[in-house]
């Protein structure tokens, strides 16, 4: 069994499972956000029981539409407030930050535990070993009445990293190269592993952000293993790290991958750099590194928001706000920003938007029309500065990069 | 119950959850998610042109993106009874099962077109049209049991022993 298998087996509490197995798995964390949360609260009711299966292990997060930009967002805010009183559950309110980034500041994940959450990212918990599932409501629903998530066994590829990365080059054009490679629908059902070599260079940031787009291939989980090879998966792809340049995602697909030098040069109204993908510390220090030097160009709004509370902290106790300030980026609250296309920072058909998210499907961020471009924060932020595409390492930084 | 009558409606390849139900409806009332039905999509005005019964037939990765489980929802509301696709992402095809939406993987744009009738046996996986009969991957038994249970959340009521099925 790969190790896969080994920790499902696990929670199963099985000897062992194979490909396609049918399972039961009991899991240690359940969690949802504003926009998944009400309708799993109501598929919950519908069931009928007077409690969830533990307190302790469900986690609810108001991160996609605060502060609430419609009354019905707010009505959505205080379902899950009522929802937590009641039950006793954990509630994440007042801007916390996203729900994958509050997590794994607050729940000590651990290699091997199972997380099933009413979000599609779920599975960036995988830089720390977890098996993170993505699912609906109602299945949620159905986990926090019963404690427990019925699985097939995924097959597993595993893509097998050596080398060290280039400078300039970080966590997110890995995952553009591997989600160029296996398109949007290569691993659907499967679970995509990473080992190798290459590991040891890799910050848990960049892991993060890895993990975080391994639904943009379909995959069910994405998942950090060792240095070693894997033993038991069905695909191993090698993956020399040194040979990945700068990429991006062009209109209208996260598989739409070119290396950033062919398209630069495109105009851009507007650059977000931040979310669930993009908005931790290490992706601030590479904007602030530049904008030290350099102010954001007249005609871009850049947008900065980082994915939590604890990361906007440190920001401000090193400064590094003012500079962002005093560039002429707009620093918003933490949580999901204008990602999933219903609040703060929404475009035209006017508009072209280089964003360090995940998703740029026609409407994704405002109007179908809307053009978006998905890159690192290193890109983005050179990008903001010259107001037009730009690859990384093109300005030059007095005393060095 | 597992035999399914209605006008198709075609869409391509890749209709992700945003283009099915935009981020924008997301914060709407759940009573209200039909009217949205495909508003990001090549058809914005499907939600008043669809009837009760009509089939989406569709390409690869139909429902990619985002867990939403309002995609489906909007869709059931609407009036779609059934879709059939190529394939279909991992999370939209739980979830729309779990609702009791049924779907189905079958290569159908060739066989069918926009705005014909069709007839679907479920548990067979068959397509009949005006012409001929196609197949399709038929549902797998644990499939069938939410469905037939009217979704997942009655079927985790009988397997927790509370009485009185509720509608989906």
């Amino acid at each position: 069994m790969n190790f896969i298998e080994k920790y499902l087996a696990k929670a199963a509490g099985l000897k062992s499972v194979a490909v396609g197995q049918d399972i039961r798995c009991k899991v240690d964390l359940v969690a949802a956000h504003d926009v998944t949360g009400p309708m799993a609260i109501q598929q919950f009711e519908h069931i009928g029981v007077d409690h969830v299966f533990d307190p302790k292990k469900v986690v609810m997060v108001i991160d996609h539409i605060f502060p609430a930009a419609t009354v019905q967002a707010r009505a959505m805010h205080w379902i899950l407030k009522d929802f937590a009183q009641q039950y006793g559950i954990t509630l994440y309110d007042k801007g916390q930050g996203v729900i994958h980034q509050v997590i794994a500041e607050n729940h000590r994940l651990q290699p091997g535990q199972i997380l099933v959450g009413a979000d599609s990212h779920t599975c960036t918990a995988g830089a720390y070993g977890v098996i993170a599932i993505p699912i609906g409501s109602t299945e949620l629903a159905a986990a926090m009445a019963t404690g427990t998530i019925d699985i097939e066994v995924p097959e597993v590829v595993e893509v097998y990293m050596t080398g060290e990365l280039q400078t300039h080059i970080c966590g997110k054009d890995i995952v553009l190269s591997l989600i160029q490679k296996f398109g949007v629908d290569g691993l659907t059902d499967k679970a995509v592993i990473f080992n190798g070599p290459g590991l040891t260079a890799l910050s848990l940031d960049d892991r993060m952000t890895i993990c975080n787009m391994g639904i943009e291939m379909g995959a069910m989980i994405a998942c950090f293993g060792q240095e070693t090879a894997a033993t038991g998966v069905a695909q191993t792809i090698a993956l020399p790290l040194e040979q990945i340049v700068a990429l991006t995602a062009c209109p209208y697909s996260p598989a739409n991958v070119r290396p950033v030098a062919e398209v630069s040069g495109v105009e851009v109204t507007q650059v977000v750099v931040g979310s669930c993908t993009n908005g931790r510390l290490s992706d601030m220090e590479k904007v602030v590194r530049i904008l030290k030097q350099y102010k954001v160009h007249p005609a871009v709004t850049l947008l900065v928001i980082p994915a939590s509370k604890t990361i906007l902290a440190v920001m401000e106790r090193a400064g590094w706000c003012k500079i962002l300030r005093d560039a002429g980026a707009v620093i918003t609250n933490p949580g999901c920003g204008p990602c999933f296309g219903a609040h703060q920072g929404l475009g035209t058909e006017r508009d072209v938007i280089l964003s360090t998210t995940n998703r740029n499907f026609p409407g994704r961020m405002g109007h179908r029309s809307a053009q978006v471009y998905l890159a690192s924060p290193a890109t983005a932020v050179e990008t903001a500065v010259c107001g037009k595409i730009t690859v990384p390492g093109t300005l030059s930084l007095e005393g060095g990069a | 119950m597992n035999t399914i009558k209605g006008h198709v409606w075609f869409f391509g390849d890749n209709v992700d959850t945003d283009q099915i139900l935009p981020g924008y409806a997301m914060a709407e009332d759940f009573s209200g998610l039909g009217q949205y039905a495909m508003a990001g999509s090549k058809i914005p005005d499907f939600a008043k042109k669809v009837k009760l019964g009509d089939i989406i037939v569709a390409g690869k990765n139909f429902g990619c993106g985002s867990s939403r489980e309002q995609a489906p929802v909007a869709l059931k509301a609407a009036g779609v009874s059934l879709i059939i696709a190529e394939s279909f992402a991992r999370i939209f095809r739980r979830n729309a099962i779990n609702i009791g939406l049924p779907v189905l993987m079958g290569e159908m744009q060739e066989a069918v077109s926009q705005g014909e009738q069709i007839e679907v046996d479920l548990e067979r996986g068959i397509v009949i049209t005006a012409e001929r009969e196609i197949n399709a991957s038929a549902l797998s038994a644990n499939v069938l049991a939410i469905i037939a249970a009217g979704g997942l959340i009655n079927q985790v009521r009988q397997e927790l022993g509370i009485e009185n099925t509720i509608r989906p």
